[in-house]
């Protein structure tokens, strides 16, 4: 167990269901994470990479195997534990969003700061520049059916590090969304990044994959393929288009 | 005709995909009905058992008494002799007696009451011929008792008592026409016996509890050509009016009888209409609950079915198929439920046959019931199916016709409370419509008991005082034994009937609200609040609204005692009987609340948050 | 491609090589970074000898200047319009890396799924520094649009790499149970 490995996984596993309807959502995952780093896990739907996601979270309890997490052992910790974990070191993002929809998106981003105790006056303001951060401060009182979905899940990333988690977490981040609100959330993910954060996306698309700076390919409930994105070479940019013409003289 | 198969099938399946829920809609809407057909077997006690005994016991049309005016003095032969000829007086076409009246101290199990004991033949008489409820007629040894008395003190044929301190069996109880369920102010006793009770012995037994304190007494039962005449009849031969206490004889026609115990009738029908309209009133809510509520179930349900290809008219007829279903199901067990419970209830005259409820279903009671069931359902179904034809299909699965209200002051305030109380705020704010039905419940119960309360402790500071008789004699007159025996009985009974009503509105109302706030209470866990601050304020968004109810209800309670009560003479029951009810009921709700709520905040959050709260 | 991109340049109005040369910068972003003033001066060459475009000023400096000012011929003209409404489109060159994977796997030279796993491995790479380009621009910029085209088509040539591999893959787990 390296030192700044923020997550480790050993033969992870999720089952569902019993006997005939036995399904191995998760089947013997190794993973590890290091402090600082962006990962992305890909894979066709169905291929657990979203109960996977939920486990490294907390959402959920594994079947077998360990996971640890921030040094800790997760699979012993209790249900209150649990729940505090997701409140101070973890920052959840949903493909949908998930917003409460009576909130503004204000008080939406200021809720799990609230959930932990900090004051009201101290919530509000962290709510405020994290809406900064996002480029949402001018819509801080409008309610979620006011707000694109794109704006939507700005508001999600707020509130996902309103506490200022050590790991965030993001399920189909942009599964929702068109390319212009893709490129913004990818923007905000790489000055996540920038800053120090360490990620885990979980996606479908090879354009959100290929930011990371490590992409593992994820085929029934396995990893199958793993790709070091960063510190190789840099490419010339150049070769990406056909600038030549075709008949050379 | 395959469109009805088909709405039935597909009216089949859905319910079977939620047996829970219809489980929890049967539940409230037998409940209700319960409730509702209580309310009018109640209401329809109106008949007057007293003809009934009367018809049975072929009762006396005047009584005529002549009893020792005070200690020591025996009636004299004399009296007897001016007793006798009354009955070939004109006007008299039958008569039995006179009888032999003596005046023991009946003790058993430690109570002591005087008695008027009436020797009696073991041959039947013409007029007033006691009718067993219980046992065989009297023996020598053996005595019948009369059964309101019987009730009181808890005495059944087969018991053994003493009469003066002798040893006698109780063959039988009985019930007769000719002496008020209770007596009041009508035969007087000694001060310290205020109100005797009745039995009958033999003849021989009856003339050996002659004391010389207390010597025979006789009794004539006669017959009249006229008998609506009866009054005139004991005017001309009671100069001194039989209301005046000091002893000798008295001519008592029947109506007079009659009056007395429909006085003490009253009392009994003013608690059974007031209890029956509180049931009703819960019932009202409940059944408001279930239209009401769920709202966003049935749109998704809605839209399923129109996803599948189903056209407004065929939604509407799968809606109201199955809604029809249960109501039936749930009207008919309610009363079933009704009918099993309003004996408790409508036994109120013992010492009459025949009484008041000897609970009948009658036709127009099961119709109105049915009735409200089938309405009840018609208007839970017809709401989303109108909504059905109105919204798209796309509209209805994304359940986007009613989202929870915003209230900005109240979160904004909401954050300054610790996290449960934060929750449970917020939680009630979002059905406020909802909140303030089982507010109401509560309040409405709370009024029910603290209204029995109050009642009760009027009778227990009455029991002591003596017998009055008044124009309108309220319920601080009335304090008899076997009557407050009785009366505590039904406001028992009245008061479980509430409290077993407005528990199944508090946990449907939970219930209902779990169900809502599935979605929102998987985010909350996965934002970090732990299941125990979820449960905490599941519970709480119960509990807030139902102080408030219960506290509104102590203050309903007074006003509904005082107004049925109608200005007589009341008295407050202690504050610590109050403090009970109200934490006592603060404590119920809490407890039916934790359950669901526990429940509810311990579901697997990844799993409710995709579903999305179906 | 280049040479009809230089010709349409001087279409509104007479330029210089340099200025060509940022214009094309401005249109490319990051992704013209291959581009140097060399390449600018011979495309004109080529389009002069062709007789499409004409020095303004001839003579008046030395050739291979920066300062000769350029501009269209009428026959340079022309072939912007026709350029202009040209409904060619770069073919999908797909064709070469499949029979690439057939000819590997008949003369049992190497395993295809390497092959593609090779290069879905190339085009990650490349499609991880395309995202960085495009982070680094804003919103409304040229070069952002043209990003955005090579980013969809390096995703969709990533999903049909995705489909050889499941393929050839599956074809190998046949053949081995064949092998049994």
């Amino acid at each position: 167990m390296t030192n700044s490995a923020l997550v480790q996984a050993r033969s992870l596993r999720k089952d569902y269901g019993r006997g005939d309807g036995l399904v191995r959502a998760v089947d013997g995952v190794d993973l590890d994470i290091v402090s600082g780093e962006r990962v992305a896990v890909m894979g066709p739907s169905g291929c657990g990479k979203s109960t996977l996601l939920h486990l490294l979270g907390g959402l959920d309890r594994s079947s077998g195997g360990e996971l640890w997490f921030h040094g800790r052992r997760i699979g012993q910790l209790s249900e209150r534990a649990l729940a505090e974990m997701r409140r101070k070191e973890v920052g959840f993002v949903f493909q949908t969003f998930h917003l409460m929809d009576e909130l503004t998106a204000q008080e939406n981003v200021e809720l799990p700061a609230l959930l932990a105790e900090v004051p009201p006056r101290a919530a509000r303001r962290r709510a405020r520049d994290l809406l900064e951060r996002v480029g949402l401060a001018d819509r801080a009182g409008h309610l979620p059916s006011a707000l694109s979905g794109g704006q939507r899940q700005r508001v999600a990333i707020a509130r996902a590090l309103v506490n200022e988690p050590v790991l965030v977490l993001a399920d189909e981040p942009t599964g929702n969304l068109d390319s212009a609100a893709t490129l913004d959330i990818l923007r905000i993910f790489e000055s996540l990044h920038a800053t120090g954060q360490t990620l885990v996306i979980v996606t479908h698309d090879e354009r959100i994959g290929a930011t990371a700076d490590r992409l593992i390919y994820m085929q029934d409930g396995t990893f199958t393929d793993e790709t070091t994105l960063v510190g190789g070479t840099r490419r010339s940019l150049s070769t990406l288009i056909e600038l030549e013409d075709s008949t050379g003289e | 005709m395959s469109r009805l198969l088909v709405i039935l099938r597909l009216a089949r399946r859905d319910l079977r995909r939620r047996p829970g829920e219809a489980a929890m809609l049967v539940v409230i809407v037998a409940a209700a009905t319960a409730a509702l057909t209580l309310g009018l077997v109640l209401q329809g006690t109106t008949a007057h058992p007293y003809q009934a005994t009367r018809d049975a016991t072929s009762g006396p049309d005047a009584l005529v008494t002549d009893f020792p005016a005070g200690s020591g003095s025996a009636a004299s032969p004399a009296a007897l002799k001016l007793t006798v000829p009354l009955a070939r007086a004109q006007g008299v076409i039958g008569h039995s007696g006179p009888f032999p009246v003596a005046f023991p101290v009946l003790t058993v199990d430690g109570h002591a009451d005087a008695v008027l004991a009436e020797g009696r033949s073991s041959a039947p008489v013409a007029v007033d011929q006691p009718e067993l409820t219980e046992g065989s007629w009297v023996r020598p040894g053996a005595v019948v008792i009369e059964r309101s008395f019987a009730d009181a003190f808890g005495i059944r044929a087969g018991d053994r008592i003493k009469l003066n301190g002798r040893p006698f069996a109780v063959t039988g109880v009985a019930v007769t026409a000719a002496f008020p369920v209770n007596g009041v102010g009508f035969l007087e006793g000694s001060s310290q016996w205020p109100n005797p009770g009745l039995i009958w012995t033999t003849t021989a037994d009856a003339e050996s509890l002659a004391t010389s304190q207390y010597p025979l007494g006789y009794v004539l039962d006669l017959k009249l050509a006229n008998p609506a005449a009866a009054e005139n009849f004991a005017d001309r031969f009671d100069q001194g009016g039989y209301t005046d206490n000091t002893g000798g004889r008295y001519v008592i026609p029947w109506q007079l009888i009659s009056h007395q115990d429909s006085l003490l009738m009253a009392h009994e029908q003013k608690i059974l209409l007031v209890g029956s309209w509180l049931l009703a009133l819960l019932a009202t809510g409940s059944l408001a609950i279930v239209v009401g509520g769920r709202m966003a179930e049935q749109n998704r349900r809605v839209g399923l079915l129109k996803a599948v290809g189903g056209t407004p008219a065929l939604v509407a007829g799968v809606l109201l198929a199955e809604y029809l279903a249960l109501a039936v199901i749930a009207g008919a067990a309610g009363l079933l439920v009704g009918r099993l419970t309003a004996p408790l209830l409508t036994n109120p005259g013992a010492g009459l046959l025949g009484t008041a409820g000897a609970p009948r279903l009658t036709p127009p009671v099961i119709t109105l019931v049915i009735g409200v069931a089938v309405a009840v359902a018609t208007l839970a179904s017809y709401i989303p199916a109108l909504r059905a034809a109105r919204i798209s299909t796309v509209d209805a699965l994304a359940d986007a016709a009613r989202p929870p209200r915003r209230h900005a002051r109240l979160t904004a305030y909401s954050t300054r409370l610790p996290v449960p109380l934060l929750l449970a705020t917020r939680l009630a704010a979002r059905r406020p419509r909802r909140l303030l039905l089982g507010s109401v419940s509560i309040a409405v119960t709370v009024s029910g008991i603290v209204a029995v309360l109050f009642a009760h402790a009027t009778l227990a500071i009455s029991q002591s005082a003596g017998p009055a008789v008044t124009a309108n004699p309220g319920l601080a007159d009335v304090g008899f034994i076997s009557q407050t025996a009785r009366e505590n009985q039904v406001l028992l009974t009245i008061t479980v009937m509430l409290v077993a009503l407005a528990a199944v509105n508090v946990t449907f109302i939970t219930w209902a609200t779990v169900q809502d706030s599935r979605h929102a209470t998987a985010l909350t866990r996965a934002l970090g609040a732990t299941a125990g601050q979820l449960t905490a304020g599941l519970s709480a968004a119960q509990l807030l609204p139902a102080s408030a109810g219960a506290l509104a209800g102590i203050a309903g309670g007074y006003g509904l005692f005082t107004a049925a009560n109608q200005g007589a003479s009341a008295s407050q029951p202690p504050a610590w009987w109050l403090i009970t009810a109200l934490l006592g009921t603060l404590i119920a709700v809490a407890g039916l609340t934790a359950v669901p709520a526990r429940l509810a905040a311990r579901l697997p959050i990844a799993a409710t948050l995709q579903g999305d709260g179906t | 491609m280049q040479q009809e991109a230089v010709l349409a340049m001087l279409a509104k109005e007479p330029a210089r090589a340099y200025q060509l040369r940022a214009r094309l910068d401005d249109a490319l972003g990051p992704l013209g970074e291959g581009l140097n003033a060399g390449h600018v001066y011979v495309t004109l060459s080529r389009l002069e000898r062709a007789g499409l475009v004409m020095v303004e000023e001839p003579g008046a400096a030395p050739a291979g200047s920066d300062i000769k000012l350029y501009s269209l011929t009428p026959a340079g003209q022309e072939r912007v319009f026709q350029w202009l409404s040209e409904l060619n489109w770069p073919k999908p060159d797909l064709a070469e890396f499949h029979l690439k994977l057939i000819a590997a796997a008949a003369a049992g030279l190497a395993d295809p799924v390497g092959i593609v796993s090779a290069q879905r491995r190339e085009l990650l790479h490349r499609l991880h520094d395309a995202q960085q380009a495009a982070m680094g621009e804003s919103a409304d910029s040229d070069a952002s649009l043209l990003l955005e085209g090579v980013v969809l088509r390096l995703q969709a040539d990533l999903r049909w790499l995705e489909a050889c591999q499941r393929t050839w893959a599956s074809r190998r787990n046949d053949h081995r149970k064949g092998e049994r």
